[in-house]
This record gives structure tokens, C-alpha cells and sequence, in this order.
């Protein structure tokens, strides 16, 4: 087995990340293909409590909110992978090329960095969301992922500059590799699990970003997810009227998201950065 | 050094404490009133659009201000007010006799003459009620005490000037008539220190409140007496929880917010808390929120389309749900069949030719009379190609009971096959978007229950005369429907006596039931009545109908009737 695998299995907080992971992909997979209702349709009352009919109780208009958290988490997901990829792709293209290329063009597209990273993620999320047509999943997950690459990209900069004077780096270049092919196979693999984990971060990120500008009536169409679940349970004022199985099981969820991602990605990191490594 | 600088501290923190408590009201003597206003107070000015509590309500709060006659909801009759009595001595005259001893309070009399300047000030200033004079060929002032008003032969609506009596409230001509002269603009003057005729004066404005103190040389005080509050206190709150929350914890006495549930505060909480009714619906129905539906868009411009949509709408998951019970489930009727309409509602027209939630009849409608063939996708698709959607439903953010009404309107359509989907943008957007007509379905207000309904919702839905094109402002028939048999029997209804009316309301209720120009979704009340008992006692009820369950209009009644509880 490979080296780095078995060290990331014998850490005991990255094993209980993937778990937990694991378990909430397994539910967001296995949850729609068990049960087939449709979330949007109501199967009883306003807040009707947990019961054998709705196990988690009902939400404002009636809907199940067990099968809502079932469907919703995967929503949740499948943006946050979307965002997370976006932004990834984006933070990683921008991050090698000032990083190996520098010059004017490291100058221009740092600096191009610097000032979104000076404009409120929120504002900009809020006016391409108001602005598109149609909210899919996939326009939701490109908007947010577009959205939040500046860090990345600083961070991928910054590990290019230093891997772009390395030995192999200099001897594919004697040897008349092209940039591009430099980039692909002398710089990137070296910087693979330090990529996977911006992502990790990223998909977290993506996930909360959802919450919030759903919370903003401002989610994916026809659908629901965690955020959704949690405009509806605050437009229907279930804190105060004491409707608690309609906010706390998406709250929770969203919280163990973020908490297992953010986890798996701290025990990453402390396999795969040297500084970290207790080994 | 340190020590006295301690003690300017502790001094100043004392100070601040005890005028914030020379500044508290007497509980015993307050009513703390919530549900009107929602942002910092910056005008007072009742003549001017969107001014703060308690100005320029629908039918007039009557703190400040006072209106002619008041709206009463409970008998559709305009109860007197500035007014003691109005006589129609032929069909298109109305003579209106003032009260005795009305006064503003300055103390200078108020006559015909204030009430004739009020009137006629709408020929020079674009207020809302301008239109009044389309209606109305002359106003005059015979005496002090008289008002002779001569309706406009060619548009005869004897119950629409009568609306316009309950809603105009009346100006003091020697102050207005002044600031007409000195202000560039009388629609912009902000009115900081009104001067009206009502029982209360206004004593504080800020962010966080507006109060009202009692003026007790009120003129009416022969008639009514003097309300019980001395003073009335509206807080300004950011959210609807926040004031609901209030009226949970007595903070308020009375409130006209949507409160979801409000029965388990007395049935579970054990709180002194009500409404009109101890019972669903709670509240009694004022309005229709209605779907006006674009029938100019390819596919919603079939009749059967939007008949399929009206049979597919889940009518009691939206009562029970979105509007908490606070109505029942609407019927495909223009008309309230409740209160001051309930003369009018024809329910053996509505069985025949409505509509009720039956999904399985949307299907047969889509199916057998449309022939439209269900796609992969679930939605179907008319012989000529046209797929049933997606067409969106709007309605501002934030009105709850209204964004929830629409997400169940959303999932019954596309549980029958019709793809529509939620859309709610602010309020500006979605009123620049009914008004210009660029909607595909949109959720919307229509004229509730007054002097004047159900001809207004008629007009309101149906009539087409006057309205621009899609892309300019209008100001009814938001999606352009046009059916040329409308008009002319509005212009019939307008003037009739009671039992042509209602045959006439049938004949349109009928060509609305046929066209679905719209699809009303749920009733709501004119305005929220509840109340909280743990202060204040004696607040009309059903069980107690002293007055109307309004907080406007005859609803001011409330404040004569309530005592501080021992």
C-alpha cells in the first residue's frame, strides 16, 4: 500500500472524518434510492411533530422533512462538489501560471486576486444569483465556485515559485518541454495533495455558501437543500413557535458537513506537510 | 485621577439610566400597537405615499387624521365620523351633514369648507385620491355644516365616491392651504408636527417608536368620549418574530402581523392572548390574494391550461399551511362569500362552473380535452409543441405566507404535469413587474372588502379599459386580459340597486370563471386583529363585536371601549 495512504489511515482523526463523510454521502446516495417521495410534496400539516407518518415531523407547508434532509443533502453536496471543482480549477490554473510563469503577467493576475479578494464573496454571490435566469444546481455551484478561488490561487502561487526551481523543473526546461506540459507534469503532481485539500476546504466552503444565500431566498430552483430546509424554518418562524425537528436536523447536518470536511482536510494536512508530520 | 474618572463613569451611566426612565411611559396608560410600521418614520405627512404610523392607512387609522365616514367591516356600512349622516336626495346627488361641534386641535373650527378643500386639493396635487374626480362633476359647501357632492352622470359609481368618504381624510384648509403656497412640493412635506382633528396627537417619532399622546379637548368626546389609552405606542420592530415574540410577552397589547399558530398561545401557553374568532379561520376574510395569469404567453393563453391549473392548486394545504388556518379555502369567485359581500356570493354559479383541488380533473383536462402528451421529463406538452412551462411564479421576498402559498402552487402544478417554478424578487421588482405587465404568473393584492367591493375587484381583475399596453405602467388588470362584455356590465353594476348587482356580479363572476383570468389562492383579513389581555381588557371580539375587528376605520371604536385591567 502505498506510503502516504497507509499514514493517512493509521491517523486516527482522519479515519473518523471519512467515516462521518462517508456516512452522510451514503445517506445523500442511498436515502432518494430507498425512498421515493418527492420532498416537495406535502404528506401532512404545518409543523406537524415527529410521527410514524413524517419520522422528522413536518416543515412549514407540509413537507417530510426526514425525506427533505435526504434529498436536501445531497443537493448540498452536489453544489459543494461543483463550487469546490470550479473554484479549484480556477485557483489552480491562476496559482501556476503567475507562480511559473512571474513577470508582468504574476503582476497582473496577483493583483487581479488581491482586489477580488477585497470585494465581500457575499455581495458578489448575491448579484450573480439575483442576475442568472435559472438557478440549477450547476449554476449555483459554478457562481459560488467563481466566487471563491483568490485563496487558492495565492496559495498555488506560492507553492509554484518554489517548485518551479527544482532540479527536474530546470531540466525539463533545458530539455525543451513546453509550459504547458511543464506545468502538467513537472509542477502539478507535486503539489496533488496540496491541491486535494484546497478542494476539501473549498467543497466546505461551497456547502455554507449554499446555506447562506439560500437563507437569502436566493437557492436552487425546484429543489430543495440544507439552506432551503433553513429559509423555509426561519420564513415560518419554527424557533418561536417551538418547531424544533424543522430547524435543528438541517443545522446539524450542515455543521457535521462542515466539521468532517474541515477535519479530513487538518488530517490530511498532517500527513502530507513535512512541518506537520509527527512521523 | 482614577477614582473620579470612575465616578463620572458610574455618574454619567446613572444619568443615562434615569432619563431613559423619565422617558417610560405609565404601563397602565399605554397601548403598545404593532403591525404597521417597519422602518424609521419620516413622514407624517397623510397625503403623501407610504407615510408612517399612524397616517394614510387604507381607510384611515383616525388618531390624527379623520375621514368623513369609517368603513365598518362587520355590517359593509359607513359608520359617521366627521360626518353625522349622508342622504342621497336623488341618484346622483349626496348631501352630507357635518357633526356638531367638530373641531381641529388648535382649536379653530372645522367645516365644509376644510372638507371641500381636501377634496378639491386632489385637482391640483397627484394623490391617490385623484381619480375621485372621474367620479364626481361637483363639490360644494351650501353652509358650515353641509356638503353637497353631484356624482359624474357619465361614470355613475355611487359606491366607489362612497369609498372615497371613508378613505379622503380630511385636511385643516388654514394650515394646508398655507404650505401649498410655501413648500415646493405639499407630496414631499414631511408634516413632523401634524395638526388634525382626531383624539391623539403625535409626541415622539425616532428609529424605535412612534407615540401618540390622548388630546383630551377632543371634539368627539360628546359623542364617544375620550379613548381609554393616554397614550399609544407603536415599537418598531426588524422582523415579524421579533413583534410576534412581543405580543407573546405583553410587550404589545394589539398587533396586525401575521402570527402562525396563534391559537397555541391560549390553548397551550395558557396566554390572556385572542383574535376575533377562538376558532379557525381566527380572522374574518377581507381580501383575495389572487394569481393573475399572463394570458398573452404562449400556452397560458388557453383557457384549458389555466382551468388545468386551477384544479390543480392544493386550495386547503395552502389554508392549512402558509395561512395557518386564518382562512378558508378559497373559492373560484371574485366575490367574499363573508361579511359585507356575502349578499353578493352566488355559491350555486360557483359550484357549476368553478373549481376545487382535483388533480385527477387537471389530468383529464390535459389529457382528454387538450390532448397533450406527457414528456419524459413528467411536464406535458400541447399537440402544437408548446411544453407547459417553465413559467415562473413571482411574489415579493419576504412575504411569507404569501412565497409559501406560491411553493405549494409550484408542486401541485408540477405534480399534474405544468413546470412551474418560485420566483421572489424585493418589492420593487415584482411591483415594476405585475405593473408592466412582465410576469409570467404573479401573486398580488386586489381592492378587499369596502364601500366600494366587490365592483373594485371586478374592475381590479377584469376590466381592460384604460390600461396601457404590456411594458407601460398599470395600475389594475395587470396581465392585459381584455373581454369586451366587461365593461359594460361593470358600467351597469356601478349604479344598480342591490338585486340587479348581484345578478350582475354573477353574469361577471361567470365570464371570470370561464376566461380564469386569475386564480384566487386563499382569503385574508383586512387586517390581523389579535390582541393580548394581560394590560388592556375589553377588546371587541366576536363574542364581544363592540367593533369591527380592524384597527383603521370604525375599528378606532377599540380604543373607547378597552380598561386597564385592575
Amino acid at each position: 500500500m502505498n506510503l502516504f495512504l497507509r499514514q493517512l489511515l493509521s491517523n486516527g482523526r482522519f479515519r473518523f472524518s471519512l467515516i462521518l463523510i462517508l456516512l452522510l454521502v451514503g445517506f445523500a446516495i442511498i436515502g432518494p434510492m430507498v425512498n421515493h417521495h418527492n420532498p416537495l410534496f406535502a404528506v401532512g400539516g404545518r409543523f406537524d411533530p415527529p410521527s410514524s407518518k413524517a419520522l422528522l415531523g413536518t416543515d412549514v407547508i407540509g413537507n417530510d422533512v426526514f425525506v427533505q434532509l435526504m434529498y436536501g443533502i445531497g443537493t448540498s453536496l452536489e453544489i459543494g462538489v461543483i463550487a469546490g471543482a470550479v473554484a479549484t480549477l480556477i485557483g489552480v490554473v491562476i496559482g501556476t501560471l503567475a507562480g511559473f510563469l512571474g513577470g508582468t503577467l504574476d503582476e497582473l493576475l496577483m493583483g487581479l486576486t488581491n482586489v477580488i479578494i477585497t470585494i465581500p464573496t457575499i455581495v458578489i454571490l448575491i448579484l450573480l444569483s439575483v442576475a442568472v435566469e435559472t438557478r440549477s444546481l450547476v449554476t449555483m455551484g459554478i457562481i459560488i465556485g467563481v466566487t471563491s478561488w483568490p485563496w487558492t490561487a495565492r496559495a498555488v502561487r506560492a507553492q509554484t515559485t518554489s517548485l518551479r526551481t527544482r532540479e527536474h523543473v530546470d531540466v525539463a526546461r533545458i530539455s525543451g518541454v513546453g509550459t504547458v506540459s511543464i506545468i502538467l507534469w513537472e509542477i502539478l503532481p507535486y503539489m496533488f495533495s496540496y491541491i486535494f485539500m484546497a478542494f476539501v476546504l473549498q467543497l466546505a466552503s461551497g456547502i455554507l455558501n449554499e446555506a447562506a444565500l439560500s437563507l437569502l431566498g436566493l437557492g436552487p430552483d425546484n429543489t430543495i437543500s440544507l439552506g432551503k430546509m433553513l429559509q423555509f424554518a426561519i420564513q415560518g418562524e419554527a424557533v418561536r413557535t417551538g418547531a424544533y425537528w424543522d430547524f435543528l436536523p438541517p443545522t446539524l447536518l450542515l455543521a457535521l458537513i462542515s466539521f468532517g470536511l474541515l477535519l479530513l482536510q487538518s488530517s490530511m494536512d498532517e500527513v502530507f506537510n513535512p512541518r506537520l508530520r509527527k512521523v | 485621577m482614577k477614582i473620579s474618572k470612575h465616578l463620572l463613569a458610574v455618574l454619567a451611566s446613572l444619568l443615562v439610566l434615569g432619563l431613559a426612565l423619565a422617558q417610560e411611559l405609565p404601563r397602565k396608560e399605554t397601548l403598545y400597537i404593532g403591525g404597521f410600521q417597519w422602518g424609521p418614520p419620516t413622514s407624517f405627512n397623510p397625503i403623501a405615499s407610504g407615510p408612517a404610523w399612524p397616517m394614510g392607512q387604507t381607510f384611515g387609522t383616525q388618531y390624527v387624521y379623520e375621514t368623513l365616514f369609517v368603513y365598518n367591516l362587520l355590517t359593509g356600512a359607513l359608520d359617521p365620523q366627521l360626518a353625522a349622516k349622508l342622504e342621497t336626495p336623488d341618484s346622483s346627488t349626496f348631501k352630507i351633514t357635518l357633526q356638531n361641534g367638530t373641531r381641529w386641535q388648535d382649536g379653530q373650527a372645522l367645516t365644509s369648507k376644510d372638507v371641500l378643500y381636501s377634496f378639491e386639493l386632489a385637482k391640483r396635487q397627484q394623490v391617490a385620491y385623484a381619480p375621485f374626480w372621474d367620479y364626481v362633476s361637483s363639490v360644494s359647501a351650501p353652509d358650515a355644516k353641509t356638503i353637497i357632492i353631484k356624482l359624474n352622470p357619465q361614470k355613475l359609481n355611487p359606491g366607489l365616491v362612497r369609498q372615497y368618504l371613508a378613505t379622503v381624510v380630511i385636511l385643516p384648509q388654514h394650515i394646508w392651504a398655507g404650505l401649498e403656497k410655501s413648500e415646493k412640493s405639499l407630496l414631499q412635506y414631511t408634516n413632523m408636527k401634524p395638526v388634525g382633528s382626531g383624539p391623539y396627537m403625535l409626541k415622539a417619532a425616532n428609529n424605535e417608536r412612534v407615540v401618540m399622546q390622548r388630546y383630551d379637548n377632543y371634539w368627539g368626546k360628546a359623542i364617544w368620549g375620550l379613548p381609554a389609552p393616554k397614550y399609544v405606542v407603536h415599537p418598531i420592530f426588524k422582523s415579524n418574530d421579533a413583534g410576534n415574540l412581543a405580543l407573546e410577552q405583553g410587550q404589545l397589547d394589539i398587533s396586525q402581523q401575521f402570527d402562525p399558530e396563534i391559537w397555541k398561545e391560549w390553548e397551550q401557553k395558557k396566554l390572556p392572548i385572542s383574535t376575533w374568532f377562538k376558532q379557525p379561520p381566527y380572522h374574518i376574510p377581507g381580501s383575495i390574494p389572487i394569481m393573475f395569469i399572463n394570458v398573452n404567453k404562449k400556452g397560458l393563453d388557453n383557457p384549458l391550461v389555466r382551468r388545468a391549473l386551477a384544479y390543480a392548486i392544493n386550495y386547503p394545504l395552502i389554508v392549512q399551511t402558509a395561512m395557518s388556518s386564518y382562512s378558508v379555502p378559497a373559492n373560484s369567485s371574485l366575490i367574499i362569500p363573508d361579511g359585507g359581500e356575502k349578499k353578493f356570493f352566488n355559491a350555486d354559479l360557483v359550484k357549476q362552473n368553478g373549481w376545487t383541488f382535483d388533480p385527477q380533473k387537471a389530468v383529464d383536462i390535459l389529457e382528454n380535452q387538450l390532448k397533450a402528451k406527457k414528456g419524459s421529463d413528467g411536464i406535458y406538452v400541447l399537440p402544437d409543441g408548446t411544453r407547459l412551462g417553465p413559467w415562473k411564479v413571482q411574489c415579493p421576498y419576504g412575504w411569507t405566507d404569501w412565497n409559501q402559498a406560491l411553493e405549494i402552487v409550484a408542486s401541485s402544478a408540477r405534480a399534474v404535469g405544468i413546470d412551474l417554478k418560485t420566483d421572489f424578487p424585493e418589492f420593487p421588482v415584482a411591483n415594476s413587474n405585475m405593473a408592466n405587465g412582465t410576469f409570467d404568473l404573479g401573486l398580488w393584492f386586489v381592492a378587499g372588502v369596502g364601500a366600494a367591493s366587490p365592483w373594485q375587484r371586478f374592475r381590479d381583475v377584469m376590466d381592460n379599459r384604460g390600461v396601457p399596453a404590456a411594458g407601460q405602467t398599470a395600475f389594475w388588470d395587470y396581465n392585459r386580459y381584455n373581454n369586451p362584455k366587461v365593461g359594460e356590465l361593470l358600467d351597469k353594476a356601478a349604479s344598480a340597486d342591490e338585486a340587479t348587482q348581484k345578478q350582475l356580479y354573477s353574469d361577471l363572476d361567470k365570464i371570470f370563471m370561464t376566461d380564469i383570468p386569475a386564480i384566487p389562492l386563499m382569503y385574508r383579513p383586512l387586517e390581523f386583529y389579535e390582541f393580548n389581555e394581560s394590560v388592556w381588557t375589553g377588546f371587541a371580539s366576536a363574542a364581544n363585536p363592540k367593533a369591527p375587528p380592524m384597527f383603521t376605520g370604525a375599528g378606532i371604536r377599540v380604543l373607547f371601549n378597552i380598561k386597564p385591567k385592575p
